[in-house]
């Protein structure tokens, strides 16, 4: 393996740091808004994390999801979903991917999730293990609007919520706070103010980074295993759903209503 | 007048449960009556090829007068199995048609909901009511099984909590029910209830009804919200417990005191 440096110069990169890997979405000026090949980038830098090193390098124990900026990730770039219409496919599967890939990888995965997760943003959540938030951040899925079904998100969500509350997080347009996030269960942690959550984040990697990779890799393993989230078939079929809409004339209409 | 009436302006339909006098406790003819008006508007919101729009896709639930809905209509069954057994089969049929239905469904809990008439909550997609109201299964106190409710209330709340309340029995305030995730908003007063009603379908009214559509469908396949043989045989549980005659002489001491002496 390549150990990966940071590259600011890319829309998403990944770094080393002793045993914590960060996957960092580097697109502040966009609110981190996700294109398919930030999607796409992201997964390759799990890959690489993932893959052990040569001998004498250190390997990672515990991934870090976070973002640049003032947010952690405000969802689909809509903008690109409006002037092409195959963009909207291509982020839901790449979405899906990266979620199950996160989810099934064979150790901690821990999301700072500073400022806000909307849309698509807290769609990336279901592939955390330990999701960390800050009380005033503003976390939903405001897709209905836009013509576009949530779905592809309910898998892993139903893993953090009720049915119930699952049932009402997708319908309901509204985004609620971190502190809520946290009350449901939905977050893990939340830090008082948006700049503590990356440090809390850290705390976090460092301490799973220290414990029996092989225990935590098992258990991992096990907890998915009794979710169901191991096989591919609720995806594909919550992925199907929303693909199910995307081009469609009312959704592309809703999101025109966007620049008009 | 109707025992449940349908109204439908633009997106929004509302069903009502209309036998205030009873407050609004499921009788026959009341649940014949909502089956009628849920038929009704399931066929509006099929698409047909001389509709020009999608039908409703919101629906509220809500009882007239001061009662949401006080439960099964015990009295009207006791001492008569084969009315009790297809009450509850009727009962089991409505929850679920309510939950298939193509629309967002909103229990707008505007008094007493207990018994059935709180697993009509559950089955709701998103619920309100007010902070005094009074909400719960005593479904075993009354010396009865909430086999009906129990499936609802399992993918509400958790299984954990379910267990927890239906063994328990008794009731809960408004503010308990919110607590534990029956209700999605609890209101301070009755009178608070119609606006955060209005806020929040006027919210839900503004999704596209075809990315709602596909939501609930894939919410309700998921969390085993299509299984009717799982009702149907609760149903049926909850019918051979009713007619055991250890149920019927405590429902007898409970609902015709008068009887005893």
């Amino acid at each position: 393996m390549t150990t990966p440096t940071p590259n600011p110069t890319t829309e998403v990169y990944a770094h080393l740091d002793a045993h914590t890997g960060y996957i960092v979405l580097n697109r502040p000026d966009k609110r981190n808004a996700l294109t398919p090949a930030m999607l796409d980038l992201a997964l390759a830098h799990l890959h690489t994390l993932l893959t052990p090193p040569p001998t004498g390098q250190p390997a990672c124990r515990a991934i870090i999801l976070c973002g640049q900026g003032a947010v952690f990730c405000a969802g689909f770039d809509m903008q690109l979903v409006h002037n092409d219409p195959a963009t909207l496919p291509a982020l839901l599967t790449g979405l899906s991917k990266l979620v199950r890939a996160l989810r099934r990888a064979p150790l901690p995965v821990i999301i700072a999730a500073h400022g806000g997760a909307v849309a698509g943003g807290c769609a990336l959540l279901g592939g955390g293990d330990i999701i960390v938030t800050d009380r005033d951040a503003k976390l939903g899925y405001p897709v209905l609007k836009l013509g576009i079904s949530p779905a592809v998100t309910i898998p892993a969500l139903r893993q953090a919520l009720t049915d119930g509350q699952t049932r009402e997080r997708v319908l309901d347009t509204d985004l609620i706070t971190g502190q809520h996030a946290y009350d449901l269960g939905l977050a893990h942690v939340c830090c008082d103010i948006r700049e503590d959550v990356l440090p809390a984040a850290q705390r976090i990697a460092k301490n799973l980074a220290n414990k029996p990779p092989h225990a935590l890799a098992a258990t991992k393993q096990l907890l998915n295993h009794l979710e169901g989230t191991d096989a591919d078939e609720p995806f594909d079929r919550a992925l199907a759903a929303s693909f199910s809409l995307a081009g469609s004339p009312d959704q592309r209409a809703r999101v025109a209503a966007l620049w008009n | 007048m109707s025992l449940a009436t349908l109204h439908i302006t633009g997106p929004l339909a509302t069903i009502t449960l209309n036998r205030p006098d009873s407050r609004n406790a499921l009788s026959p003819d009341l649940l014949a009556s909502l089956h009628a008006r849920i038929d009704e508007l399931a066929d509006r919101c099929t698409p047909k090829p001389e509709r020009t729009d999608s039908g409703p896709h919101v629906c509220i639930l809500t009882g007239a007068g001061r009662a949401f809905c006080a439960g099964m209509d015990l009295k009207a069954v006791l001492g008569d199995p084969d009315t009790a057994r297809s009450l509850l089969l009727s009962l089991a049929e409505f929850t679920y048609k309510l939950r298939q239905l193509p629309c967002v469904t909103v229990a707008v809990v505007n008094g007493p909901a207990i018994g059935g008439g709180c697993g009509l909550v559950a089955v709701c997609d998103l619920a309100l009511t007010y902070t005094d109201n009074k909400m719960g299964f005593p479904e075993v106190d009354m010396g009865v099984c909430p086999a009906v409710v129990a499936p609802w209330l399992v993918r509400k709340i958790g299984p954990g909590r379910a267990r927890q309340v239906l063994l328990t029995g008794g009731l809960l305030s408004g503010l308990q029910a919110h607590a534990l995730g029956i209700v999605t908003t609890c209101v301070p007063t009755p009178a608070d209830l119609p606006a955060a009603a209005e806020t929040l379908t006027t919210r839900l009214a503004a999704g596209s009804p075809h990315a709602l559509r596909a939501t609930k469908n894939l919410l309700n396949d998921l969390d085993g919200s299509t299984d009717w043989p799982l009702l149907e045989a609760a149903a049926n549980l909850s019918a051979n417990v009713l007619n055991c005659p250890e149920s019927q002489a405590m429902l007898r001491s409970k609902l015709e005191p008068s009887a005893r002496q």
